[in-house]
């Protein structure tokens, strides 16, 4: 399984960007272990290891959830690709141990993948930035044992989710309850919800093994759950692509594959998660602006600009979320080229989230009592979401997901996204000071971005049109 | 002038060359069958044709169309993939629905006929991710037939159909031929090709190692099997 997941990697990236990716995780983490000691000075150590903990429970989440394709994987094809988890259809070898294999697999991917090269760079850095290589090395131990804890949660929790709903709801409230009383009523300490913040409080090793109990616990409760035999269900629907199609008429020769990718958003239960998702990265973004407070502790009015600079930034994980719908390989055989699918799946996502956009840029306008910045605000987060959103269908077309896993492609998106977006940020911020430079800066920038979408619009039929729908086929 | 002109094709995976100088043609009103063993490189063949694969050299004219210029060649051609994977979110008649807009036809009773046709009518309002596995070859038999192509490609087209569905199939795609088009089919079922195919030719390790019709091909009282047999096995040309 292991080879499996490396030649599945390099089949999307190439061997290269495969290697690469944790080259690029030691080399951030070494490059973050640098800086550290700046921002150590205004925010204190025991909120940084909260983060870095929080952020490998989240990481865990993320890749734990393979729960759920069980079903996937045993009721149907998975485009053209066969994987071993596909093994119980045909011999005798029951899912719960294959799950239980991949769970191990999973595991020790991540491990050598992400936490090895993570602690390698911390350790690089670590004498400059006055850390000890044992403190590096016991970093890198609690930080994989917070990322196995957010994996088994998330695999026991998807489990179970297709046995029982109201088990996973009663489940879940559990845990939401257990991080509501530490916080913010701060009635347990947060080392009940995450035991390795109480290893960094005491040192007593003790809630090291307990987090590695749990981690066990929720693996084995994940096996347990597991499914056996997942029932094939025929779903029904009324006719609604030409009716769809009709009321997309004014999106023109691009409303036969805009309603086809409507209706499999709202077919697959990814209508509501697409908004929600979005709205949630925005909620990330305050985080992201106390960060900014927190970390250099300079008091920085956030404007309405500066949270509209950010809309776009976010709308990366929505287009994804959008690519990662369906395989498309029956398109192959239709007169119809990968360009014209991203065309679509760009409409469908301006379609899901200029509402969400337009009402969050006037929320802040009216909360911060800056209403006059509203108009200027929905120039720069529309310039910014169709520019953002327009490289990133340019690089990854409908493999977005997959194809930032390769380093080549995550480095030329961050060189041409990262500095025009800091340009408006800090332009933003400079509006109180120079109001007419700054202003010019953002409008004249807006633009740039307004053109620079249309070009790489432009430019997707040349990227894409002779790329096959298989081009990257892992069908989950 | 040839409907399908493949002229020196080279394609490698790799290291790992499948197609080696592959040379044919097929004419208008041929049912043209392709053989050979697993992995000899049949599909990857139709893929070129059909402008879903770059070869490394060579190239595939349908109709005069290059392989170069995909969309207008599957504007001209039906094709049945290896494969069968209609859209996972759209029912058995929208997959239809959709075929008929992408090829901008307007006559959308078709779409009733080839249900009636597979007998799924019953099954139109069902997701294709939830159908069997022989309902959805149906749909994708359907999808590549409705717009009545001059050309059809087919990629072992009754893999999954019932004896009824594989006759009835074997019919239609007698009668198109009967009337001047062309199928370019590739298949293991030798029994059912030795039926149907005027010409074919056999592919064994990404060489074409016999071509002709049946009857040029035949040594003695051969048939299609023994000939197949005959020509795999015995050591290919340099």
């Amino acid at each position: 399984m292991l080879k499996e997941e490396w030649r599945l990697h390099q089949s999307l990236v190439g061997g290269f960007g495969s290697g690469l990716f944790p080259f690029m995780i030691f080399l951030l983490t070494a490059l973050g272990a640098y800086i550290t000691p700046y921002i150590l000075g205004n925010i204190q150590l025991t909120t940084i290891l909260l983060m870095l903990h929080i952020a490998s429970v989240i990481y865990g989440i993320f890749v734990g959830g393979f729960g759920r394709i069980g079903e996937h994987v045993m009721t149907r094809r998975l485009g053209q690709v066969n994987m071993l988890l596909q093994l119980p259809q045909q011999y005798p070898i029951s899912f719960k141990h294959v799950m239980g294999v991949f769970y191990i697999k999973d595991s020790l991917y991540y491990l050598v993948y992400s936490y090895i090269p993570l602690v390698m760079g911390v350790g690089l850095a670590a004498p400059s930035a006055g850390v000890s290589y044992r403190g590096v090395a016991v970093l890198g131990v609690t930080m994989f044992l917070a990322f196995m804890m957010g994996m088994g949660l998330s695999f026991a929790l998807s489990a179970l989710s297709l046995k029982s709903k109201r088990g996973t709801f009663i489940l879940s409230l559990a845990i939401f309850s257990l991080i509501f009383l530490a916080h913010p009523l701060e009635l347990i300490p947060v080392s009940y919800v995450l035991p390795p913040m109480g290893y960094w409080a005491t040192r007593n090793i003790g809630y090291l093994l307990v987090t590695a109990a749990i981690s066990a616990i929720l693996a084995a409760a994940g096996v347990l759950f597991m499914k056996e035999r997942f029932e094939l269900r025929q779903r029904r629907y009324d006719e609604f692509f030409l009716s769809a199609e009709t009321k997309l008429g004014f999106m023109g020769g691009l409303r036969t594959m805009v309603a086809k990718e409507w209706l499999e958003l709202v077919r697959s239960g990814s209508l509501v998660p697409a908004i929600t998702g979005f709205g949630g990265h925005l909620i990330a973004i305050y985080f992201i602006s106390w960060l900014f407070q927190a970390g250099f502790g300079i008091p920085i009015n956030f404007n309405v600009i500066f949270f509209s600079g950010f809309v776009g930034f976010m709308g990366v994980m929505t287009y994804s979320f959008l690519t990662n719908l369906e395989h498309n390989e029956y398109l192959n055989v239709q007169p119809v080229s990968v360009d014209m699918v991203v065309k679509a799946k760009l409409a469908v996502y301006l379609l899901l989230t200029s509402g969400v956009t337009v009402s969050y840029v006037i929320l802040i306008g009216f909360l911060k009592g800056q209403m006059s910045m509203v108009p200027m605000g929905l120039v720069v987060s529309a310039s910014t979401s169709l520019f953002v959103v327009a490289v990133t269908a340019y690089l990854t077309g409908l493999w977005t997901n997959t194809m930032f896993f390769g380093a080549k492609t995550i480095l030329i998106f961050t060189a041409i996204v990262v500095p025009p977006l800091t340009v408006i940020e800090i332009a933003s911020m400079m509006i109180e000071f120079r109001p007419e430079a700054a202003t010019q800066v953002i409008y004249g920038g807006s633009l740039l971005l307004l053109i620079a979408a249309a070009v790489i619009f432009s430019r997707l039929e040349h990227r894409w049109r002779g790329v096959s729908f298989s081009y990257v086929s892992t069908g989950v | 002038m040839p409907v399908i002109d493949v002229i020196n094709i080279n394609k490698s995976f790799g290291t790992v060359k499948v197609l080696k100088d592959i040379n044919f043609q097929v004419e208008k009103g041929d049912f043209y069958g392709l053989f050979g063993p697993n992995g000899a490189g049949k599909t990857t063949l139709l893929r070129i044709i059909t402008g879903q694969l770059e070869p490394d050299s060579g190239e595939a004219l349908t109709s005069g169309v290059s392989h170069r210029e995909p969309i207008t060649v599957k504007r001209l051609v039906g094709i049945v993939p290896e494969a069968e994977t209609p859209p996972t979110f759209l029912t058995a008649r929208e997959t239809l629905e959709l075929t008929c807009r992408i090829r901008g036809i307007d006559e959308l009773s078709r779409v009733d006929s080839w249900l009636e046709f597979f007998d799924i009518t019953e099954k139109s309002d069902v997701l294709c991710r939830d159908l069997s596995k022989g309902q959805r070859q149906k749909v994708m038999l359907a999808a590549a037939f409705i717009h009545e192509p001059e050309i059809l490609l087919v990629d072992e087209p009754f893999i999954n159909l019932d004896p009824i569905y594989q006759r009835k199939v074997r019919e239609y795609l007698k009668a198109l031929v009967a009337g001047g088009r062309t199928v370019f089919m590739c298949t293991h079922i030798l029994e059912i090709a030795e039926k149907l195919c005027n010409r074919i030719a056999v592919i064994n390790d990404g060489r074409i190692v016999s071509s002709g019709s049946l009857d040029e091909l035949r040594v003695g009282d051969e048939d299609l099997e023994d000939i197949f047999l005959r020509v795999v096995e015995q050591p290919a040309a340099a």
